[in-house]
């Protein structure tokens, strides 16, 4: 299958994600589909390493639990055989205070079949911790108030 | 066929971090390149957004008097048209400290005649900064 099939592909998992549609994406991923976000586990229990249908299932249904709203933006896609890249950004709305977190994910895909098969995911992991914990984290390093954010 | 501009770019890049000559990256640089690195800004001053050739170099300069780059593996590779995107392990040297750092990044890049007209880079910035500062920052675990 060509690039741009593959891209078309990827767009649509994340037009169905972001939507909150969670069998939708799940249905567009291969059965044995391995997920890898570089993140501190130990804060963010539900990331890091997921394999199959089931984990991926649990994981987004976390993420969904938390943020009422979830929207995205896609400023750059690169396509090449089998494998996309998409620089994300996205916006979600917190369930427990309303607050609205923006960050930015480097999603690589690699399809097969027409399914996605793998997802890795590279994240600025720092801010997303303060955005999660509301802390800023660089005081509480550099020995300012560690006031919450 | 023609060589990808990003073949080109790669190697000026690590000639400037590494040996700081900087005049064939400059020839690769659009005069108006929009270029960001997202992570802590107030830790690493080299990060953020800049605008413009010399501002770009200003901040290789800046990266250049901080890190020397010991190895790099490319996990991942897109090449589009004018376009590419790649996860790398990178293996640095903080020189300051002579200390090893281990760095995942993914980066962006649109090219426009052979020259850079955009780059964003995404760094693992948690991990960069306990490495950084020597020691696992412990906070409270997330509600799941």
């Amino acid at each position: 299958m060509s690039a741009d099939l593959h891209r078309q592909q990827v767009l649509k998992f994340l037009e169905v994600f972001y939507s909150g549609d969670i069998e939708g994406a799940l249905a567009r991923c291969a059965e044995d589909i391995e997920f890898l976000a570089n993140a501190p586990v130990d804060i963010l229990p539900h990331m890091g390493h997921r394999r199959g249908k089931a984990a991926m299932r649990e994981m987004w249904t976390t993420v969904n639990a938390r943020y009422s709203e979830m929207r995205y933006e896609v400023p750059i896609l690169v396509a090449e055989g089998d494998k996309v890249a998409a620089h994300i950004r996205v916006f979600f709305r917190k369930r427990s205070n309303d607050r609205v977190m923006q960050f930015d994910i480097a999603g690589f895909y690699t399809l097969r079949d027409g399914r996605i098969a793998e997802i890795r995911e590279i994240i600025d992991t720092f801010d997303l911790v303060q955005q999660v914990l509301e802390r800023d984290v660089t005081a509480v390093l550099t020995g300012g108030e560690p006031d919450g954010i | 066929m023609t060589e990808h501009s990003l073949w080109r770019f790669s190697r000026a890049f690590h000639r400037a971090i590494n040996e700081r000559q900087f005049a064939d990256l400059e020839a690769l640089l659009d005069e108006d390149v929009d270029w960001a690195i997202y992570g802590p800004i107030d830790l690493f001053p080299f990060f953020g957004s800049r605008r413009g050739k010399a501002a770009v170099i200003e901040v290789i300069r800046q990266i250049a008097d901080n890190v020397r780059v010991r190895r790099f593996d490319r996990e991942s590779i897109m090449l589009g048209t004018d376009s590419a995107s790649s996860m790398m392990r990178y293996s640095l040297t903080a020189l300051d400290s002579n200390k090893p750092i281990s760095l995942r990044i993914a980066h962006f890049a649109q090219f426009k005649a052979g020259r850079l007209t955009n780059f964003r880079v995404l760094v693992d910035s948690f991990d960069l900064v306990e490495q950084t500062v020597g020691y696992p920052i412990h906070l409270p675990r997330m509600a799941v």
